[in-house]
């Protein structure tokens, strides 16, 4: 069985950063690249089925769509387990929201025919929570959002999952593959790769697609395929922050000044 | 000497005298069954050695040079533990002599005797002989006696056995088997010493008639009290006879399984531990072994990835527990001390290594895991890398590298603390442990009134690595700005290389993150290559560690001192000039492990702090036997659990059972983070302060901090 994980390499802000001049986005110079945090969780689940299964039984693929610098995700998850991994990019892609990362994604999992797709619940920079959904959407497949504990063998034909509902409630369901589940935070405890095996996993194959040999449009990506584009980004004003100081006792009674004068003031 | 009417050549002893034949044949029997017993177990632990991996000896002679030396003087063993060491030299060197002496009547009358006709074992170099022998069984018996005297009645706490790494119901908890090989051995020597005497005494009783024989008899004086004792109590020359053939065969008997059971008990460590001491790596700690991240494993998994070396340096423990005691992860009650880490790992490769094959399953080989002698990882992360075990081993054993080995694999396996994890993380992406941003490195100069150089700039006399928490911790910043006003004031030449600098590693190397280590140091070795300087000064041990012993193996061949050293020098060359002194203080001074231990950084520190008219008082435990505040080898990333004592809150009731005491003094930026929590945490925050050296200088120079300024006060205050 194969199982395809979405991953995301998502920009990380500094605490002091600048807009770009024209104001759509973050001046890249204050952004670090990471490995979006709940893409660890996901691939920490499928290294998991994969280990769980005899040798050569179960095969896991990292997938993102991103430029150059995205391989370093890829290689993050490698390093971990797997084999190979794929990056789709070129510069039509560009601007693209997650309607048309999932249309680029629904066809690279039409191709592998994976029994899984694993996508984080969101991703830490722009928090839409939407691809994961959205390819299910467009492969018109079962799916579960905010997947926290999953029971799976690899073999079977279907697949527990446990979502968190609100209010602490929680749902078990049953569901049959393929299927798309977007994983929560905290459904295992990630292991760390070591810089020794990300270099190792640099003999690791990746291959880069573009959106044509996926046999999509110019239509298809970037802005136009998008169903949202990004207008303007604006810093809000902060409020107004007192630093208290002192002894614990001094803190406490300056604390409990100024809940004091909050009420007074409401 | 000889008397006149005595011919030379027949005042000896002949040996085998009056025996029927067959027992002279059984007795060779007996012998050459014993020596080829031995021969045996001697290949089974070579053939275990050679299952280890290689490993590069560099100066043997140097190493074999400084065993034989240390042996000779018992260096190592009269360390913090004089009456054992002095005992050790008895019986060492007691048996030592017994056994040349036994040696050279065998070349006698088994080699040069029947092959060349030569003999020279009789006349004056016999009376010689003996009573350098007679003295020699003294010695033996008397450390022996003291041994046992210390087993049994001084119940010290290092020779009990007991295990923190293990709980009673686990199957490898028991250790008594150890003490029952102690004692045997003890009891063994002992007999084998006593009837020694009892057939010289029995000898010269049953031969008093013979003047060969009895008038040299004060050439062996224990054995010819021993004899008037037995005439005393009315022994024939019949019965002395009779006396001498039982006690010649146990006598014999015990010697030869004596002999023949070296290799196959504790014995062994008079082999191994001088093995181990020829081999021993000279900076075990200070400097962890180089990995090749290329090859296809990295650290200690199975016991045949141990080099051959540890092999070895694991059968050379003596049990003798001062590393045991010295731990600070034992004194504290973590599941760690080294002797069980170490007998734990010989137990292992003994049951795996020492059969004529090895396991077909390898995973059968692996050491890490919870099952009977293998470690478990609890054990491996509770270690402060502190080198405290390793500083008094007697024997040389590395603890450290082979600590950080199996480290290695676990980091490879991701078996870590989820703290530990966030760590590296940090560090990988951002070069420094704190996650904060690398333009922030530099944040903690915006409070000087004046101008740091750039070191990647312009050319600067001293570079100063700055290190992580010296660069992001809170209370330490402070410290940073205090020594920057002291160079500034000195009008020394220094410069930084702010946000450029990367975490130096040490703690990352300790951790066994090798991969990012290297990555690191090879970021820095970059950075600094680029920068015109003539050396490097860090306030930060740790940081001062790896750039002086270990980036060399990078390339980065640097002058690194530490600042204390820089201090020292500035206050002798009056370049630091001193408006007040500290004669009203009384003060102790904790030595940092990577300063003192690891670097032999000792005096810098106290004789600056001497110089500054302190009253330094040490604590009892100080230099080489200093007790690590807990931060080492990476633990300042995991938080120490509350149920117990840390090893900062050990230290710190010790200091303040200094009378009088009113600063506690650090040199490390991570002592500082431990102990300004644990003077709190015992209570002891009212009485004690903690200060670095260095703002001990600046307030002496007159550079503390100016009294806060009013309307942050007022805000405290409103
Ligand atoms: C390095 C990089 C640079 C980019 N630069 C631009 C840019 O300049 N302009 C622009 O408009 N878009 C860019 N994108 C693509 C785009 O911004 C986002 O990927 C897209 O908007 C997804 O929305 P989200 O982040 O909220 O995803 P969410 O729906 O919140 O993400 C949740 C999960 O969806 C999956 N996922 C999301 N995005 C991807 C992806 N790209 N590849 C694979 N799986 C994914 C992951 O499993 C992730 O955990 C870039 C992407 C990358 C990786
Ligand atoms: C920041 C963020 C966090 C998110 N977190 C979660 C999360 O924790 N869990 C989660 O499941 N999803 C989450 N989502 C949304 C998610 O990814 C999809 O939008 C969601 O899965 C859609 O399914 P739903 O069951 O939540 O909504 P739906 O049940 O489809 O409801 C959405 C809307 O559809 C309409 N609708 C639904 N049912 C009816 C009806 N019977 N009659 C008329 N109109 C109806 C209503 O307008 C309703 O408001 C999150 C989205 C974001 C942006
Ligand atoms: S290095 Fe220190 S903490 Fe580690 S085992 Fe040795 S003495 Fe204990
Ligand atoms: S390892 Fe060294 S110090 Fe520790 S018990 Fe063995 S011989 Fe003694």
């Amino acid at each position: 069985m194969k199982i395809l994980v979405a991953v995301k390499q998502i920009a990380a802000l500094d605490e002091d950063f600048e807009l770009r001049e024209d104001g759509k986005d973050v001046d890249p110079d204050y952004l670090d690249y990471e490995l979006n945090e709940w893409d660890d969780y996901s691939y920490e689940e499928a290294l998991r089925i994969m280990e769980a299964g005899g040798e050569g039984e179960v095969e896991i693929v990292p997938v993102t769509v991103g430029p150059d610098e995205a391989d370093d995700g890829l290689r993050r998850c490698l390093a971990k387990g797997g084999e190979r991994g794929i990056r789709i990019w070129d510069d039509a892609i560009t601007g693209s929201d997650p309607s048309a990362i999932a249309r680029i994604l629904v066809k690279v999992i039409e191709r592998e025919q994976p029994d899984m797709v694993f996508a984080g619940t969101l991703s830490s920079d722009h928090s839409f929570a939407q691809t994961g959904m959205a390819i299910a959407a467009g492969l018109g497949w079962p799916h579960a959002a905010v997947v926290n504990h999953l029971e799976y063998k690899p073999g079977d034909s279907s697949a527990v999952v446990h979502r968190e509902l609100e209010g602490g409630l929680e749902e078990k369901l049953s569901i049959d593959l393929p299927a798309v589940l977007t994983i929560q935070l905290g459904i295992n405890d990630p292991r760390y790769a070591s810089l020794r095996g990300i270099k190792q996993a640099k003999s690791k194959d990746i291959e880069v697609l573009s959106h044509g040999d996926l046999g999509l449009s110019d239509d298809d990506v970037g802005e136009k395929g998008s169903l949202s584009r990004v207008r303007r980004m604006v810093i809000p004003e902060k409020g107004q922050a007192e630093m208290i100081e002192g002894t614990a006792a001094e803190q406490a009674e300056r604390v409990a000044q100024i809940v004091k004068e909050l009420k007074g003031a409401a | 000497m000889i008397e006149p009417e005595h011919n030379s050549e027949e005042v000896t002893r002949v040996l085998f005298q009056d025996f029927p034949e067959w027992m002279v044949v059984s007795f060779y029997i007996v012998a050459f069954a014993a020596i080829a017993v031995f021969l045996y177990g001697c290949y089974v632990q070579i053939r275990k050695y050679r299952r280890g991996a290689s490993v590069n000896i560099k100066d043997i002679g140097h190493g074999i040079a400084d065993m034989v030396k240390s042996m000779l003087a018992h260096k190592t063993l009269k360390r913090r533990d004089k009456a054992a060491g002095h005992a050790h030299a008895l019986i060492f060197f007691g048996f030592a002599l017994l056994f040349i002496g036994t040696s050279i009547i065998t070349l006698d009358y088994d080699i040069t005797g029947p092959l060349l006709g030569l003999n020279f074992w009789h006349g004056s170099f016999y009376l010689w002989f003996s009573l350098v022998l007679d003295i020699a069984g003294v010695a033996l018996i008397g450390g022996l006696l003291y041994m046992m005297y210390r087993r049994k009645w001084l119940a010290l706490p290092k020779l009990d056995y007991a295990r923190p790494d293990r709980s009673p119901e686990d199957p490898d908890y028991d250790r008594n088997s150890y003490r029952r090989e102690d004692w045997a051995f003890l009891w063994t020597l002992i007999i084998i010493g006593i009837t020694g005497y009892v057939l010289e005494a029995a000898r010269l009783v049953w031969l008093a008639g013979d003047p060969t024989v009895w008038d040299y008899r004060w050439w062996s004086p224990v054995g010819t009290a021993l004899a008037y004792v037995f005439q005393g109590l009315g022994m024939s020359a019949e019965g002395g006879e009779a006396l001498r053939l039982y006690s010649w065969w146990i006598h014999g008997v015990l010697a030869l399984a004596f002999i023949a059971l070296i290799p196959f008990t504790k014995v062994k460590h008079i082999f191994t531990a001088m093995g181990s001491l020829a081999l021993r790596d000279p900076t075990p700690s200070s400097r962890l072994p180089m990995v090749d991240l290329e090859g296809d494993k990295i650290g200690y998994n199975r016991i045949t990835d141990f080099s051959w070396k540890h092999l070895l340096h694991l059968d050379a423990c003596t049990k003798c527990g001062r590393c045991h005691e010295a731990c600070p992860a034992n004194a504290t009650g973590y599941p760690l001390s080294p002797r069980d880490l170490v007998l734990s790992l010989r137990e292992f490769a003994a049951d795996k290594l020492e059969k004529g094959s090895l396991p077909k399953d390898g995973d059968a080989l692996s050491v890490l895991g919870d099952g009977p002698n293998q470690i478990r990882s609890e054990t491996l992360w509770a270690c402060r890398t502190c080198s405290a075990c390793v500083e008094i081993c007697p024997v040389g054993i590395e603890h450290v590298p082979m600590i950080t080995e199996m480290r290695r694999q676990l980091v490879e396996q991701g078996d870590m603390e989820p703290t530990v994890q966030t760590a590296l993380q940090q560090i990988q992406k951002k070069g420094n442990s704190f996650g904060e941003n690398k333009r922030k490195r530099p944040a903690w100069t915006k409070k000087l009134d004046f101008e740091i150089k750039d070191a990647r700039k312009e050319p600067v006399d001293i570079l100063w690595f700055v290190g992580d928490y010296a660069s992001f911790d809170p209370r330490y910043q402070k410290v940073s700005q205090a020594f920057a006003k002291i160079l500034n004031a000195a009008g020394i030449d220094f410069g930084i290389l702010f946000e450029a600098e990367m975490t130096a590693g040490n703690d990352v190397r300790r951790v066994g993150e090798e991969g990012l280590y290297q990555h690191l140091a090879e970021s820095n070795i970059e950075t600094l290559e680029a920068c015109d300087f003539q050396r490097v000064v860090t306030t930060d041990p740790h940081s001062f560690n790896t750039l002086k012993n270990e980036y060399p193996e990078f390339g980065g061949k640097y002058n690194v001192q530490h600042a204390s050293t820089l201090i020292r020098k500035m206050l002798n060359s009056h370049e630091i000039k001193l408006k007040k002194k500290l004669s009203n203080n009384t003060v102790t001074f904790h030595d940092p492990c990577h300063l003192g231990r690891l670097n032999k950084g000792y005096d810098a520190p106290r004789e600056s702090i001497q110089m500054l008219g302190a009253n330094l008082v040490e604590m009892k435990r100080s230099r080489d036997n200093s007790f690590c505040c807990g931060a080492g080898g990476g633990r300042i990333w995991t938080p120490d659990p509350v149920d117990h004592e840390k090893p900062s809150e050990n230290r710190m009731r010790e200091a303040a059972e200094i009378e009088g005491l009113d600063t506690f003094v650090v040199s490390c930026p991570k002592c500082m983070n431990m102990f300004e929590d644990s003077v709190k945490s015992t209570g002891n925050e009212k009485n004690i302060k903690v200060r670095e050296v260095i703002e001990l200088v600046a307030e002496c120079m007159g550079l503390d901090d100016a009294p806060e300024p009013a309307d942050e006060k007022s805000t405290a205050e409103a």
